[in-house]
C-alpha cells in the first residue's frame, strides 16, 4: 500500500488520538511483544504493533477501517507486558471510539460494531449490564434473533439472567466517565 | 653429549585422566641422552619448580623438555626456574600435552601415543638447541604523532605530559580535524568547539609539543626506537613567526568569491589566502597558490602583501623538508566521508537541498555559513520538514561499503534533535534501518529525540528523491507497518558512512604496517593489541583504525600514548632473541627474503676487504624488526636463512624421532 504523508493531518490525528489516549504514540519500540502475546492476532488484519505506527504515521482511513480495532478483545495481555507501559488496549479503544463518532461502519467486523454499541449503551444507562437488555437489543440489531436460543436456559438456572435490571446508585458519575472521554 | 631432563605434568586429572603420564615418563628415560625422567601433579607449583631446578642442578642438565600445557601458559615460568640455575632459558622446550592431547582425544591409549611422540621430538629438538641472547635496542625517547584530529591531539598531549618530546604532524593548515567542523556532540551536547579548542591551545603552547601544520610525512625508514622520517613541510606562503593573525590579508585579497570553503564542505566560499575556521590553531594563514593571482597571473596582485603590517608574506617561500629522529610513531590519520554519487536516486549533487550529514553539522554551527541559523542552500529558507536517510553508503555490499559506520545513528538523531531545538514546530521524519545506540546514555538520547523532540522514525530505506514543485518528495518504506512511504520535504539529509583518509593507505605502506581492504590499519590484535598495529614501535589510534565515535577515539589516542610511555619507560627495547639469521657464507643476495618480508625486517649488507672494496652483499636482517615468522626461511633457495631456535636441523630431528 502507498501512503503519501499529509503532515497537517497527520499531526492533527496523532493529537486527537493522544489526547484521548492520554500517552504518546513515539513511546512505541516497535518491538511487537504485543503482538507476540495477542491472542486474536490470527484473526487481525494488522498486527497491534502495525496499527501503532500507522496511527503513528496518519494513516487515519487505514486504522478505522481495520478489522483489527474490532477483533480486540480488552484482555490487556498486550499492556500488561509492554516494555515501555504503552497502552496498547487503550489505543483500541480510541480508534473504535473515534470510528464511532465518524460514523465509520466496519464491513468486516459489524457484528462487534454493533455489539460494542449496544454494550456502552447498557453501561450508560444502567451503570453495570443488564444482560437480558443487552441480548435483546443485540439481537434485534443483528436479526439473528434465535441464535445461541439453548444457552438462555443453563443461564436462567445458574441465575446468569435476571427479569429485572439493576441500576447502580450514582449513575452520574457513570455519566461523568462518558462526558470526559467525550 | 647433551644431558636432557624430562619432566611430565599431571596437571591434576586435565593430562593425567586421558594420557597415562607414568608410560610417557617410561619412554622418556629410554631415549638416549635423557638422563632424568620424572612425573608431578603440578609442575608449575613451587614445588614442581623446586623439583625441576634440584634436577638440573643435581644431574647437570644441558636441556629441560616439560610435557605438560601449552608454552602460552607457563614457558616462560619454567625459563624463568631453568635460569634461575644458570641455564639458557631457550633450553626449555615444552611438549604440549594438553591442549594439544588431553583436551581434544578421548581414547587413552592413542592420546598417550601422540603424548609420547611430541615428547619424543622436543627431546630431540631440545639436544640441538643453542643458545640465544635476547636482543636490546635503544630507544630515542621522541614520539611521531600523524594527525591532529582529537585521537592524535590526545595521544600528543598525554604523551607530552608524560614528560616526552612530541612531533605533531598535520596536513591540513590546522589542527582539529573533524571533531573542529562539528556543532554539538551527542549524548550530552556539549558544544564541539568550546571542548576542542582548549585542547588545541594546549597542544600549540605545550614546551614538550613540536607542532608542524600544513606538512606531511615524505619518508619513513628504521625500526622502534630510531625511525628516520622526513616531514614535508609544504609552502604556507605566510612566515609563521611574524604573523599575528591579525586578518589583513584575507581581508584584502581579492578572490572572495570564488573558492569554495573545504572547512565548510563548499557551502560557503574562502579567500587565496586563509585561515580555514577563526578559531585554527595555529592561527596563520595559508596561501592557497593554485588559485591566488599573484601566481596565476604573473605576480601582479599582492594586496595581502601591501596589507600585512609585520610584512610576513612571502610568495618565494619554498616546501621545505625537516628530519628527525622518533623512537615510536603514533599513526591517527582520521577518516572521510564517502561519496554519494554512486546512489544517482537521491540527488545528491543535482538538488541542492540534499546534503550530507557533515554539511548539516556545518549549517548548524554557530561558526558555520549561516551562523548556526538553519537555512537551506537553494533559497536560504529555514525548512520545516527535513527528512534523514540513514546508512547511506554504509551497509551497502553493492554500492557502497559492508560495514556500519557507528556513528550515523547518533548524529541523525542529534541532527532531528539540534532541528527541533532551533525550528519550533519542525518535523523531521529518519528513515533508518536498524538504530544502533550502544555506548553510555545513547538509546536515551534517540529515545528523546523521539519521545520528547517528535521525530517520526520509520525502519526502511529510501528508494528515490526527486523534487516536485519545490519540494523534495522522498520515496521510502516502512517496513514495520509494510507500506510505501511518500515525503514531501524541504530538505533532505544523508547520513554518510565514513571511510579512511584519503592517502592514509599509502602513509601505511610507508610505515610497514598492515590494512584492511577498506585501507583502515589494522590492530596487531583485534581483542588484546588494539593500540598497537603490526609493526613494533608504531601505534594506531582513532578513526584510522575504523568507525569509532569521540570518546573511543579520545580514549584510543590515549591507549597509543600510554604504550608508548610504557616503551619508553625502559632505557632499551627488549625483543625475544627467536629472530632470523643469515649465513653470509652461503647468502647469494638474490634477496627473495627481502621480498616476502611483511615487516621491512631485511636489508642490504656490504661485507668490505680491509681495503674498504666490496667483497660481497648478502641480506641483514634488523632485529628491531624481525618477528621471527620465518616467512624467508621458506623464500631462501641457498638455505642461507633460519630462525634462531627453530633451525633446519632441529626441524628434521624432530620429523626423524617420529620414524622410529
Amino acid at each position: 500500500m502507498k501512503t503519501v504523508l499529509n503532515e497537517q493531518n497527520r499531526r492533527n490525528f496523532v493529537a486527537q488520538v493522544e489526547s484521548m489516549l492520554h500517552d504518546k504514540l513515539s513511546k512505541c519500540y516497535q518491538c511487537g511483544k504485543c503482538s507476540a502475546g495477542c491472542p486474536v492476532n490470527f484473526e487481525m488484519d494488522y498486527t497491534p504493533n502495525q496499527i501503532i505506527k500507522m496511527t503513528e504515521l496518519g494513516m487515519e482511513d487505514t486504522v478505522l477501517n481495520s478489522k483489527t480495532i474490532w477483533l480486540c478483545v480488552s484482555c490487556n495481555t498486550c499492556s500488561t507486558r509492554c516494555p515501555k507501559g504503552f497502552e496498547v488496549t487503550g489505543i483500541m479503544d480510541v480508534l473504535r471510539e473515534i470510528a464511532e463518532r465518524k460514523g465509520i461502519t466496519s464491513k468486516t467486523e459489524k457484528e462487534v460494531q454493533m455489539f460494542h454499541e449496544v454494550f456502552l449503551d447498557n453501561v450508560k444507562s444502567h451503570g453495570r449490564i443488564f444482560e437480558l437488555e443487552l441480548v435483546g437489543k443485540y439481537k434485534l440489531k443483528t436479526k439473528h434473533l434465535f441464535r445461541d436460543m439453548f444457552l438462555a436456559p443453563k443461564m436462567l438456572e445458574k441465575g446468569k439472567l435476571k427479569m429485572h435490571g439493576e441500576t447502580i446508585s450514582n449513575l452520574n458519575q457513570i455519566a461523568k466517565i462518558f462526558k470526559d472521554f467525550e | 653429549m647433551s644431558r636432557i631432563g624430562v619432566f611430565v605434568c599431571w596437571c591434576g586429572s586435565n593430562i593425567a585422566s586421558t594420557v597415562d603420564v607414568e608410560k610417557v615418563r617410561e619412554e622418556a628415560a629410554k631415549i638416549p641422552g635423557v638422563v632424568s625422567a620424572v612425573d608431578y601433579k603440578y609442575m608449575c607449583s613451587d614445588p614442581g619448580q623446586n623439583s625441576l631446578r634440584n634436577v638440573i642442578k643435581e644431574k647437570n642438565l644441558t636441556g629441560v623438555v616439560l610435557a605438560a600445557c601449552s608454552p602460552h601458559m607457563h614457558e616462560n615460568t619454567f625459563r624463568k626456574a631453568a635460569v634461575k640455575e644458570g641455564l639458557n632459558p631457550y633450553f626449555v622446550e615444552i611438549a604440549n600435552i594438553r591442549e594439544q592431547v588431553s583436551w581434544v582425544h578421548e581414547d587413552k591409549e592413542r592420546a598417550t601415543a601422540k603424548a609420547v611422540d611430541l615428547m619424543k621430538m622436543m627431546v630431540e629438538k631440545v639436544k640441538r638447541d643453542k643458545p640465544i641472547e635476547d636482543v636490546r635496542v635503544p630507544l630515542n625517547k621522541k614520539a611521531l604523532v600523524i594527525g591532529g584530529g582529537i585521537s592524535g591531539i590526545q595521544a600528543a598531549l598525554d604523551i607530552a605530559n608524560g614528560g616526552v618530546e612530541v612531533i605533531l604532524v598535520e596536513k591540513e593548515p590546522s589542527i582539529g580535524g573533524r571533531m573542529i567542523q562539528l556543532d554539538e556532540t551527542f549524548p550530552t551536547l556539549d558544544c564541539s568547539s568550546c571542548i576542542m579548542t582548549p585542547k588545541m591551545v594546549e597542544v600549540n603552547q605545550h614546551p614538550n609539543i613540536k607542532l608542524y601544520t600544513y606538512s606531511e610525512i615524505e619518508d619513513v625508514s628504521g625500526y622502534i626506537g630510531n625511525f628516520k622520517v622526513k616531514i614535508k613541510k609544504k609552502a604556507r606562503s605566510v612566515v609563521e613567526k611574524d604573523c599575528t593573525g591579525c586578518g589583513e590579508c584575507w581581508n584584502a585579497c581579492p578572490m572572495h568569491k570564488n573558492v569554495k570553503s573545504e572547512f565548510n564542505i563548499n557551502l560557503s566560499e574562502r579567500t587565496a589566502i586563509y585561515v580555514p575556521f577563526p578559531q585554527a590553531v595555529p592561527l596563520v594563514p595559508v596561501l592557497d597558490r593554485s588559485v591566488c593571482l599573484h601566481f596565476k597571473k604573473g605576480g601582479k596582485c599582492q594586496k595581502c602583501f601591501d596589507a600585512c603590517g609585520p610584512k610576513c608574506i612571502d610568495f618565494s617561500m619554498q616546501d621545505e623538508i625537516i628530519e628527525e629522529t622518533v623512537g615510536a610513531i603514533v599513526a591517527a590519520t582520521g577518516y572521510d566521508l564517502m561519496e554519494t554519487s554512486m546512489y544517482g536516486e537521491y540527488g545528491y549533487g543535482k538538488y541542492k537541498d540534499v546534503v550530507s550529514g557533515l554539511q548539516f553539522e556545518r549549517l548548524l554551527s554557530a561558526s558555520g555559513p549561516t551562523e548556526g541559523v538553519i537555512k537551506r542552500p537553494s533559497d536560504g529558507k529555514t525548512p520545516q520538514t527535513i527528512v534523514f536517510v540513514q546508512c547511506v553508503g554504509s551497509r551497502d555490499p553493492e554500492k557502497g561499503v559492508p560495514y556500519c559506520s557507528k556513528v550515523c545513528c547518533m548524529y541523525t538523531a542529534k541532527h532531528a534533535k539540534l532541528f527541533a531545538h532551533k525550528v519550533h514546530g519542525s518535523q523531521s521524519y529518519v528513515f533508518y534501518i536498524d538504530i544502533r545506540a550502544t555506548s553510555k546514555g545513547y538509546e536515551e538520547f534517540v529515545r528523546g529525540t523521539m519521545e520528547q523532540d517528535g521525530a517520526v522514525y520509520l525502519r526502511g530505506r529510501v528508494s528515490k528523491i526527486y523534487e516536485d514543485n519545490g519540494k523534495l518528495i522522498v520515496k521510502g518504506a516502512d517496513t514495520l507497518s509494510g507500506n510505501q512511504v511518500e515525503i514531501a520535504a524541504d530538505m533532505v539529509v544523508l547520513a554518510t558512512g565514513v571511510i579512511p583518509k584519503k592517502g592514509s593507505d599509502k602513509l601505511a605502506q610507508m610505515l610497514g604496517i598492515s590494512y584492511d581492504k577498506y585501507g583502515f590499519l589494522t590492530e596487531s590484535h583485534p581483542k588484546l593489541r588494539p593500540a598497537e598495529s603490526s609493526t613494533a614501535g608504531i601505534f594506531l589510534a582513532g578513526m584510522a583504525q575504523g568507525p569509532r565515535d569521540i570518546p573511543e577515539s579520545v580514549v584510543s589516542g590515549s591507549a597509543a600514548a600510554s604504550k608508548i610511555l610504557g616503551l619508553f619507560s625502559k632505557s632499551e627495547y627488549e625483543v625475544e632473541g627467536t629472530i632470523s639469521s643469515v649465513n653470509e657464507a652461503t647468502c647469494v643476495a638474490c634477496f627473495y627474503c627481502q621480498r616476502v618480508c611483511a615487516y621491512n625486517a631485511i636489508s642490504r649488507k656490504e661485507i668490505k676487504d680491509r681495503n674498504g672494496n666490496v667483497v660481497k652483499v648478502v641480506a641483514n636482517v634488523n632485529p628491531g624488526l624481525c618477528t621471527g615468522c620465518g616467512a624467508c626461511v621458506n623464500a631462501c633457495f641457498s638455505k642461507s636463512i633460519d630462525v634462531k631456535g627453530f633451525m633446519d636441523d632441529q626441524i628434521y630431528a624432530e620429523i626423524k624421532s617420529l620414524a622410529v
